[in-house]
């Protein structure tokens, strides 16, 4: 009986994940002028590409420039480029750059300028406001919170990373535990983040959505012989999962972070906030479970054993789809 | 089945509404907060941004806290699931009612009755829950659909209030210390305190 | 059955402390909140408003210490009643303000609170709970009515309602931790004369008020 109720609600739950696993496509845009000359701008866009889903955006120009491409789109791995040259009437200042379909999408643009007095000017376009006055120069402080702001964002639409974390907290026993295990999962993704930021080594994207879907679902195994009170490495040290785990979602971070194309300069100060929101972000979600557990207790709730297995169910269905859909994904590309 | 809930939920919104402008008429306001995060977020951050829904849910968890666990716990679920359902009610509608006077009725009964602190009973603390969540769930709901949004903003919205219930009827409910329920009650006379002066501010026009 | 005990047993484990982590989730809030500001312009300006108002007028604050200062010489029903009672009653005042019913000798009301509240601080006088209570009150509806209603335009009434009553709340509250030196003789001492010196600024604040 009991078995045939938890069947049934795998199935829903898979259902429902139907849904949810919409992940949406949160890597961002970019676009890049160049000052060459006078009135004239390499012009260079970078659209996301190859996630789950397909997103349809692209730059409009303003009307008193012409835009010379070479005609063709050149598909890399995760992206779209396209390359070009821009030829504008009396410079690019006070005029208005914006981008088509934006609004649809919950992804960001980065658009940056080199002017050719060495100044650098970069916006972050949000589907709330798809357009920029070019011309104002942005500070380090607005493009340190802008890269803060990403991390955060990325992380708080990451839902199979909060997921993993999730899966994480309903194995560890203690508060020592819980905090060993975050931390190793925080230094390793983040050596990974920064391993792939600086470029020294990459993870080609569908193969690594795939692999970070099956440490999901890895997970919703260990959640169950925990119930039943089983043992096993995992949860005698699940710190060490963490880690190992954790060097794979670093490059799925990275993700968010590389296909904008940073400027060299920039790296460090880049990579360090968009870290740092990421934990930001991650910490938040830790201590939000936390406390709603400690609440529980207090408030002397007692839940129905269906509804209290629930995350753990979500863990390893979700995880299952994912790694399912990943997998295909995947193997829809290599065709 | 669909079509029959709307009915019923429009029949319940004219007889509320109809309550409602007997008391006091105002123009509608919907602020609802874009974060660029999808319609979850925009509800997660319209509860944290909007002190005319926060500081009400707040003072109602902690007024559930000072009555004991009972009364927290029944409170963190009607006021979510009357929340919702009145949402949905009120994005069927599509009708916002005398949003300010709703507003300064919670204000001044929530805020009131934690400054007094009597000891009430489970049942009228989770009554008046309904209450709260019906009508201020009504205001978000028909909210969103006025400005043409997505309703799946409720779930936001339902989701960031019962984790802010969970947590802080909880920690009112921990209190050991005497002098820290007081500041409790503190802040609720404070609650009161901004309802007395909205209820100025409104009929001042 | 097992799992479940186990399960019980794995969150038992994290209760040591319990809502140390609160605060942390509070900070973390306030400072992811100008990620998502969208706060309409109107609202903020309203908010730093109203804070700004209580703590603007030197009589005011002297007044909203002393009224803290005398709870804690009080003790304890009166040292919580006040903080307690004061907002409302001071609501009230500016209730009153807004529906437009005039209160005569606004500017001599608030100048003669501070006189009469410095004086209680400084004779450390100790009437009868409901005495306090009703001088309090009395003096709270002249500042609720001088300073609830100045809403500048195009700024929201319940954020400047909301900064308004968390300014004066405040207030109180440096009150009480300033009168906190009262367990201690030189304390006491040092408090009584706080109070002589409100009184005293108070009696300038009346002169002015006539002059």
């Amino acid at each position: 009986m009991t078995r045939l109720v938890r069947a049934l609600l795998a199935v829903l739950v898979l259902i429902a994940s139907a849904r949810v696993a919409h992940a949406h496509e949160v890597r961002p845009g970019f676009l890049e002028l160049r000052e060459t000359g006078p009135d004239t701008y390499s012009f260079l866009w970078k659209k996301p590409s190859g996630g789950e889903i397909e997103i349809y955006i692209a730059p409009i120009i303003p009307k008193e420039c012409r835009l010379a491409t070479s005609g063709q789109q050149q598909l890399t791995p995760g992206a779209l480029v396209v390359r070009g040259t821009l030829r504008c009437e009396g410079g690019i200042q006070g005029k208005t750059v914006a981008i088509d379909g934006l609004e649809s999408t919950i992804t960001d643009v980065i658009i940056r300028v080199h002017h050719a007095d060495g100044r650098l000017e970069s916006h972050l376009l949000k589907p709330v406001n798809p357009s920029v006055t070019l011309g104002a120069q942005t500070t380090g402080w607005q493009r340190s919170r802008a890269y803060l702001r990403l991390g955060i964002e990325h992380i708080l639409l990451g839902i199979d990373h909060l997921l993993f974390v999730l899966g994480l907290l309903l194995i560890v026993g203690d508060r020592w535990m819980l905090v060993k295990t975050i931390t190793s999962f925080t230094i390793a993704h983040s050596i990974t983040l920064a391993i792939a930021t600086l470029g020294y080594a990459s993870a080609p994207i569908a193969p690594l959505n795939a692999s970070i879907a099956l440490s999901i679902l890895f997970l919703g195994p260990e959640i169950v012989r925990r119930w039943r009170g089983q043992t096993s490495f995992t949860i005698r040290h699940p710190w060490v999962v963490a880690f190992a785990f954790g060097l794979l979602h670093g490059f799925g971070f990275a993700s968010g972070l590389t296909t904008m194309g940073l400027p060299q300069a920039e790296i460090p100060l880049a990579l360090l906030l968009f870290n740092v929101g990421v934990e930001i972000g991650q910490i938040f979600f830790v201590v939000m479970i936390v406390l709603l557990e400690r609440a529980f207790r207090t408030l002397e709730i007692r839940w129905p054993r269906l509804v209290e297995a629930m995350p753990g169910y979500a863990v390893g269905s979700l995880g299952a789809y994912w790694t399912i859909q990943r997998t295909l994904l995947m193997l829809g590309g290599l065709r | 089945m669909r079509f029959s809930v709307a009915i019923a939920s429009r029949r319940r919104g004219l007889a509320l509404g109809v309550l409602a402008c007997a008391l006091l008429p105002s123009p509608a306001e919907a602020h609802l907060v874009t974060t660029g995060l999808g319609p979850i977020y925009d509800g997660i951050s319209h509860v944290l941004m909007s002190p005319d829904d926060l500081v009400p849910v707040l003072a109602m968890a902690l007024l559930a806290g000072l009555n004991g666990p009972v009364a927290g716990r029944r409170t963190l679920f009607a006021l979510t699931g009357a929340w919702l359902v009145g949402g949905m009610a009120g994005f069927l509608v599509g009708q916002t009612l005398v949003p300010s006077t709703i507003t300064t009725a919670s204000f001044l009964v929530i805020g009131g009755l934690t400054a007094a602190d009597r000891r009430m009973s489970p049942t009228v603390v989770t009554a008046l829950a309904v209450v709260v969540g019906l009508l201020h769930g009504w205001l978000n709901g028909a909210g969103i659909a006025v400005s043409q949004r997505e309703a799946l903003g409720l779930a936001g919205i339902v989701s960031a209030i019962f984790v802010l219930v969970a947590v802080a009827s909880a920690f009112v409910v921990s209190l050991r210390i005497g002098w820290m329920r007081i500041a409790v009650r503190v802040v609720g006379s404070w609650v009161a305190a901004i309802g007395l002066l909205m209820l100025g501010w409104s009929l001042r026009g | 059955m097992k799992g479940r005990v186990s399960r019980t047993e794995s969150w038992a484990g994290l209760k040591a402390g319990p809502y140390n982590s609160l605060l942390a989730v509070l900070m973390l809030l306030v400072s992811a909140a100008p990620a998502f500001a969208h706060v309409q312009q109107g609202q903020a300006q309203g908010f730093l408003t109203g804070l700004r108002h209580p703590v603007s007028g030197l009589d005011h604050v002297l007044a909203m210490i002393s009224v803290g200062l005398w709870g804690a010489q009080l003790g304890a029903p009166a040292v919580w009643l006040l903080p307690v009672t004061f907002p409302m009653v001071m609501a009230f005042g500016g209730f009153l303000g807004l529906v437009g019913i005039p209160l005569p000798g606004v500017e001599v009301g608030i100048a003669l609170s501070a006189v009469l509240l410095g004086l209680m601080v400084a004779r450390e006088a100790k009437p009868s709970l409901v005495a306090a209570a009703l001088l309090v009150g009395f003096f709270a509806i002249f500042h609720g009515h001088a300073h609830g209603t100045e809403l500048p335009p195009g700024q929201s009434g319940l954020m400047y309602s909301i900064g308004f009553v968390i300014a004066t709340g405040c207030l109180h509250g440096v009150g009480i931790a300033i009168g906190v030196v009262h367990k201690w003789p030189a304390g006491k001492a040092a408090l009584r004369f706080a109070g002589a010196l409100v009184a005293l600024a108070g009696l300038g604040f009346l002169w002015r008020a006539f002059a």
